[in-house]
């Protein structure tokens, strides 16, 4: 399928969306679409999946012209989506789920046989480890990305478009992906690839549209043409930010967090670490190997079963989430921004200053908005959060405004310990070396960061030592010096390798059996 | 997981638990519970109770609430006993016009809510005044009492325990369980209610999704008011009245979630038997059938929490 859109404009109240914006999806192509947070990638997704209609501009397929009054239209035209929204049935089953477009019926019963057979061939495409009857509502994040994967692939659409795919898949998988997008590529599919992830379209794509602020600024050029530096470039309309860190330091015997050879009801078994004043401690694994649930057992949301806990020193036991926070001053920024971390309907104000409500209380037990404002001003000044007011709902702020939001109301309690759960997935060139700088900067305050990233470059270029975590075991600890070849090298080998034997390098240690 | 493990994991477990706790208690505390005539009268008030609560279900299964259930039901009860009684239809028609009532008041609920966008809360409030204003300004308060011989005798004979007014709520409650779990427009539906936008995502029609609910919503408040009409032997204005607390109890204690996409004909059928149960406890034990309505309402209250906790529970293992 050949699917052009030609000059399409879209605008919304006090804003142009999309000016202008031509896109050419050959047949047997991987076309990638990149730009900012902001760009016009979305609407113009939203456009070619039936779910906006252009101001301007035309559609067509195979020189025809096209217009999708639905996503059901889009759908059945042959255009198949797999979004960044999770767009899931939670109480059904993943079978039920990859096929509910068009479930196998007789007589207009549901066959659940072929429901769960057909299921199977496309989930097989990915991962054949999943069962088709589990309950979506009891996968993890990652999972339900798979699904959401395979559900896309069922349509055996002639245009496979997908928005950010990998965002929250590991590495294992996402190469499973690719397998599977170029063998549909071999067949003469046409493929749309929306990454933040360079390297990713890089090695996937044949052609490249690069969208700024809502127009075309790489018009489906080559890959081959298009260099790193240039897409990023076009992109931002500039080079690459490097974040600066300022100088880190490298000695550390300053312990604020102690984890003695616990065991947790999530399943941990004899974890050990340590957390020093000010540092970054990376916790690097793939998905699904414990390091959410480590996080969420140190701000008290699971029971420790063995091992011993100490803070500054003392033991303690950290029994909820609100003990964490107020007692121990223990934050978590969870990778589920929309879902966990902000009240997307309620103000940029109200929501930095959520942590900090008890304090802004005046003598009535009233709150105050212009105390709000105090807290909320200087830091969203500070994070460069881009709002037009602190009144501005969060759920008209862009994803990385989002994130920097959740971060500043983390900042607004003074929290001696934050956990961040990938920080920048989702979020633009710009933003993502913004909020490392953050992370850093908080750090010179003395704030302790863990940080949870599935991002390899992310987590050699921020993390001062970094964690190896598989199966829910800690197998080993490595100091980094950020250079990405040899950090990445020893952090594969440690969680594919039988890490026993391996390296010849001194720094790093098994903690586990 | 063995087998009490993998009851206990059921939602209704609590439910049937509770049904077996309450049964073995009176049967021990009072000689009158098991008799013949006790039991016909539990199961006969059973019935209404049922598909008034299945009306609220559909509803809830979609995330829209129908807040005009008992007022249609109240329009449908005088209509189709109005037509018997002044103008002679025989049954079968005016039972069908009663019927056909129902479902066209669901579906003006329902193309209001999805024409207008405005929440169904706010729609069906509206519709239910306006059922009801139908209701008394045609009666003007005064019921129907000369109905058909065998319309009045269907609503109390019975087969020992066993009423005849029970066969419809069962006939609809198989039905209905079949309709959502096997075909594609039950499907679909529960499709809708779990999350809307994937639906829509999807392809799925949405819209017509929520009419669909809406429309069979109205359809079962009509069953419930003709089966109503026929228990009482008379057509009352104020039939339906006092339906509106017990339609969101039964699908609620039945562990139905108001975010919709989650609804169980087996647990609601299970709430409306412990419900019957506790009131005919209470009767059986004298007490003022006034309280019945605060039992309710700690009953809605300890369903929910027992939910929340067994829910817990299953996170943490």
């Amino acid at each position: 399928m050949r699917f052009v859109v030609e000059n399409a404009g879209k605008s919304f109240p006090g804003v142009v969306a999309l000016d202008g914006v031509s896109l050419d999806i050959r047949p047997g192509e991987v076309h990638a679409l990149v730009g900012e947070n902001g760009a016009g990638k979305s609407t113009l997704i939203k456009i070619i999946t039936g779910l906006y209609r252009p101001d301007e501009g035309l559609l067509s397929i195979d020189g025809k012209e096209v217009r999708f009054a639905s996503p059901r239209d889009a759908i059945a035209a042959g255009v198949s989506a797999v979004h960044q929204e999770r767009n899931l049935i939670p109480r059904f089953s993943v079978g039920e789920n990859i096929m509910i477009e068009r479930l196998p019926a007789r007589g207009g019963l549901v066959d659940y046989a072929s429901v769960h057979a057909e299921a199977r061939r496309f989930l097989d495409m990915i991962d054949p480890s999943m069962d088709t009857r589990t309950e979506v509502r009891r996968l993890s994040v990652a999972q339900m990305q798979i699904v959401e994967i395979a559900k896309a692939l069922s349509l055996e659409a002639g245009l496979l478009l997908l928005d950010e795919p990998t965002a929250s898949i590991s590495g294992h998988e996402a190469e499973a992906l690719f397998a599977v997008l170029r063998r549909l590529k071999a067949e003469g599919k046409a493929i749309v690839f929306v990454s933040h992830k360079l390297d990713e379209v890089i090695a996937l794509s044949d052609r490249v549209t690069v969208l700024r602020d809502g127009k075309t600024a790489v018009a489906g050029d080559p890959i081959a043409a298009v260099s790193r530096s240039r897409m990023v470039s076009a992109m931002i309309g500039r080079d690459e930010p490097v974040a600066n860190l300022g100088v880190r330091k490298t000695l550390r015997d300053d312990a604020v967090l102690e984890v003695i050879g616990i065991a947790t009801t999530l399943g941990h078994r004899d974890l050990s670490f340590t957390l020093n004043k000010g540092e970054i401690l990376g916790l690097y694994g793939l998905v699904g190997a414990g390091r959410t649930e480590l996080a969420r057992t140190l701000i008290g949301d699971a029971k420790v079963t063995a091992g011993k806990l100490r803070l500054n020193g003392a033991p303690v036991s950290i029994r909820s989430v609100s003990q964490a926070l107020r007692k121990f001053r223990i934050g978590y920024i969870s990778e589920d921004r929309k879902g966990e971390g902000l009240i997307l309907a309620h103000p940029v104000r109200s929501n930095v200053a959520i942590t900090v409500w008890r304090r802004v209380l005046n003598r009535l037990g009233l709150l105050l908005r212009r105390r709000e404002s105090e807290i909320a001003g200087p830091l969203a000044r500070k994070l460069e959060i881009k709002t037009p007011s602190l009144e501005q709902t969060v759920g008209k702020l862009s994803g990385g405004n989002q994130q920097k939001v959740s971060i500043a109301k983390w900042l607004a309690v003074e929290v001696k310990i934050l956990i961040v759960d990938e920080p920048t997935v989702g979020v633009d060139i710009k933003t993502k070396s913004a909020i490392h700088e953050l992370i850093a900067e908080i750090t010179r305050g003395d704030v302790s960061v863990l940080l949870i990233s599935s991002d390899m470059p992310e987590m050699i270029a921020l993390a001062d030592r970094i964690l190896v975590m598989r199966d829910f075991l800690i197998v080993g600890e490595l100091e980094n010096n950020r250079h990405y070849e040899p950090m990445s090298r020893r952090i594969m080998n440690l969680i594919h390798g039988d890490f026993a034997g391996k390296g010849s390098d001194a720094e790093w240690e098994t903690t586990s059996g | 997981m063995n087998v009490a493990q993998r009851l206990l994991a059921k939602e209704w477990s609590a439910l049937a638990a509770a049904i077996l706790a309450g049964f073995v208690v009176l049967s021990l505390l009072s000689p009158e519970f098991l008799t013949e005539f006790n039991l016909y009268v539990m199961l006969r008030s059973f019935c209404v109770v049922l598909v008034v609560a299945f009306a609220q279900m559909l509803a809830l299964g979609v995330g829209q609430l129908n807040l005009s259930i008992g007022a249609l039901g109240g329009l449908v009860a005088i209509a189709a006993g109005g037509v018997m009684d002044k103008l002679g239809f025989p049954i079968a028609l005016a039972v069908g016009l009663g019927l056909l009532i129902g479902a066209a008041g669901g579906l003006a609920n329902g193309l209001l809510t999805v024409r207008t966008g405005i929440n169904g809360f706010i729609i069906t409030l509206a519709t239910a005044s306006v059922f009801t204003g139908v209701n008394l300004g045609v009666t003007e308060s005064i019921p129907f009492y000369n109905l058909p011989a065998a319309f009045v005798a269907f609503g109390t004979e019975r087969f020992f325990a066993i009423p005849y007014l029970l066969a419809p709520p069962i006939a609809v409650g198989a039905a209905l369980a079949f309709f959502l779990a096997r075909t594609v427009p039950g499907r679909y539906l529960l499709a809708v209610g779990g999350n809307p936008q994937a639906a829509e995502l999807s392809g799925l029609p949405r819209d017509r999704m929520i009419v669909l609910a809406h429309v069979l919503s109205g359809l079962l408040a009509a069953v419930g008011a003709i089966l109503a009409v026929a228990q009482l032997g008379s057509a009352q204005p104020t039939i339906g009245a006092d339906w509106l607390i017990i339609s969101f109890a039964a699908p609620i204690i039945g562990g139905a979630a108001l975010t919709g996409g989650h609804i169980s004909v087996a647990a609601t059928s299970l709430a409306v038997v412990l419900i019957v149960l506790i009131q005919n406890g209470m009767v059986l034990a004298k007490v003022d059938p006034y309280w019945v309505q605060f039992l309710l309402g700690a009953l809605i209250l300890v369903a929910v929490g027992l939910n929340r906790l067994r829910a817990l529970h299953a996170r943490s293992e």
